[in-house]
């Protein structure tokens, strides 16, 4: 059987995906190592060029050689781990982490080319009209939970089990808010397929993260705790955990997981800009419509990569530059802050939505488009302000024990005069205050 | 051509590339294996007792909470999607099959009130308290 021309543009794409995002994924590592290397002031990997010459090309061999090093390396699989489920673990999270770009488009289409047996033009996406792209995307993140789950439970390593408990708690925590902020922009657009979200936005010229500010910051932060990046990075806290879930894993097996984690990011960043930052769309240089030369085609891919990698830079940026959570304020962040203004977020969007044309009818449309965009702002500033005032940062945020608050009365008197506020009504601390009044009474 | 082909299409191509990176890398790596080597890696102490003990409960309650958000959010999908698109809401209410626009916000507006409500009952409970 010949495959049709469809098939074979398929494969072609999905080679080039596949092959492009491998490749990616080991220069941003260098990135981010020279990234790294600049906000602390130092060098970074530079040395690494063409073996046997003097050539060192920026350190541009480093990827290449550590992963020849790493493929040489020995694949160990330790003794007390449960085989099956040890050597599934990797190859789910990479393969779920790949496949996720089958509904994810990488820039916008291609001009007319008039071959028979395909679509024209032809666009920059795996499976285009996959019209569940928002939850394939959604479902098979949420698969990579299972990896880390799976690889945390049968490494059999007290480390590695505390890494996949804590990192899956946080995972599923941080689902709902991205959930939420991406129901926002599906209200919106009123498709899941990630190119039509595209489009709308470079129809109307206005990017979701302008029209709806709240949502955009609460699925910024969604995203960076479900790519498990600093300040989110507590499955793998190097300094409490060794190396969280993948602790036992060596060579290859380890690969997999650091790769699929990177693409996590990628994945986020991707995301980013197709649901919130207008995908390959800026005002007077790209234009919106669907028939382009191949000139706009070339500056639509070019803006698209721009921006995709300006959001990289900035998770890259943001590791450096940000101390990680504890992790009662993780759980706090998820649950507290973000769910109730993901919430906020859908209720003024779909308010929005919903009275858009009532809106047109009465005031005229620019008017309503104007009060379309600062409700969403109103709420926003209302949301910032409101979290503010509850959580001022100055505030003692050690985790309350309520515990040992009722049980040891040394903690809550400490608690008590750190906070400044509350009564002390221990005993002991009852007692402590007789006597400083019986002595000063009998001083006088 | 079927738009789930090519997402198949994916799904075997990149199990396809993890596996035989693995496969390859079992060819080509040394096997030495030792006594230390197949222990746990517990910084270097000696490993005491098994992994799978009893751990909090806490996370747990994080999973439930989870899944009953999730679920309900997952109901909101139909709606967000339908509420402007062409063959959604507006063709249903044309058809005459759905009331009006006005019934189906409210019912949305109403499950998210629920949803509200849950939650509210939830933090009031303590299930959201990280101790």
């Amino acid at each position: 059987m010949i495959p049709s021309l469809e098939t074979i543009a398929a494969l072609v794409k999905i080679g080039l995906l596949v092959g492009g995002l491998m490749t990616a994924a080991a220069y941003l590592v260098l990135v981010e190592r020279w990234m790294a290397a600049w906000v602390q002031d130092r060098k970074g990997p530079n040395r690494v060029g063409i073996p046997l010459t003097k050539i060192r090309l920026f350190g541009l061999g480093q990827p290449l050689a550590d992963g020849l090093k790493i493929i040489l390396k020995e694949d160990y699989t330790p003794s007390h781990v449960d085989r099956v489920l040890y050597n599934a673990a990797p190859l789910v999270i990479l393969a779920a982490s790949l496949a996720i770009f089958a509904a994810i488009p990488f820039g916008s289409v291609l001009p007319p080319l008039g071959i028979d047996g395909l679509p024209d033009p032809i666009p920059f996406l795996v499976a285009p009209g996959f019209s569940v792209g928002i939850l394939w995307v959604f479902a098979l993140s949420s698969i990579a939970v299972y990896g880390v789950l799976l690889g945390g439970w049968a490494s059999n390593n007290k480390y590695g089990f505390l890494g996949g408990l804590r990192s899956s708690a946080q995972l599923v925590a941080y689902e709902i808010p991205l959930g939420l902020g991406l129901l926002g922009v599906v209200l919106a657009a009123g498709s899941l397929e990630l190119d039509v979200v595209m489009t709308q936005q470079a129809n109307t010229g206005i990017w979701y993260a302008f029209a709806q500010p709240l949502g955009f910051i609460v699925f910024l932060v969604a995203a960076f705790a479900e790519a498990a990046r600093l300040p989110f990075d507590l499955p793998e806290a190097e300094q409490e955990l060794v190396g969280g879930y993948h602790t036992e894993y060596s060579g290859i097996k380890l690969l997999l997981f650091l790769v699929a984690e990177f693409l996590h990011m990628v994945t986020a960043a991707f995301l980013i800009v197709i649901l919130f930052l207008g995908g390959w769309h800026l005002w007077g240089v790209t234009g919106s419509g669907d028939e382009i030369g191949w000139g706009t085609a070339l500056i639509r891919f070019g803006v698209f990569s721009g921006k995709v990698l300006a959001v990289i830079l900035f998770f890259m940026l943001v590791r450096w530059s940000w101390p990680r959570f504890r992790f009662d304020q993780l759980m706090n962040l998820a649950w507290k802050v973000m769910l109730p203004l993901g919430i906020a977020n859908l209720v003024i969007v779909a308010i929005v939505e919903e009275f858009r044309p009532q809106m047109t009818e009465a005031m005229g449309a620019s008017a309503a488009g104007w009060v379309a965009l600062l409700l969403p702002w109103a709420v926003f500033l209302l949301g910032w302000i409101t979290a503010g005032v509850l959580t001022p940062s100055g505030t003692d945020n050690r985790p309350i024990r309520a515990d040992i608050l009722e049980d040891d009365g040394l903690f809550a008197a400490e608690h008590a005069l750190l906070t400044g506020n509350g009564q002390v009504t221990t005993e002991n601390e009852l007692s402590n205050t007789a006597n400083a009044d019986s002595s000063s009474g009998s001083d006088a | 051509m079927n738009p789930i082909l090519p997402v198949i299409l994916f799904v075997v191509i990149a199990a396809a590339v993890s596996v035989g990176l693995v496969v390859a890398a079992q060819l080509i790596g040394p096997r030495r294996s030792t006594p230390v080597k197949a222990m746990p890696y517990e910084s270097g102490m000696d490993p005491v007792h098994d992994t799978r003990r009893r751990f909090d409960v806490r996370f747990h309650l994080v999973a439930i909470t989870f899944l009953v958000f999730d679920v309900e959010l997952l109901f909101l999908y139909p709606w967000a999607v339908a509420s402007r698109s062409p063959a959604g809401i507006d063709a249903a209410v044309a058809e005459g099959s759905v009331g009006g626009r006005g019934i189906v916000f409210a019912g949305a507006m109403l499950f998210l009130a629920l949803v509200v409500a849950g939650f509210a009952y939830d933090w009031k409970k303590g299930v959201f308290r990280w101790r």
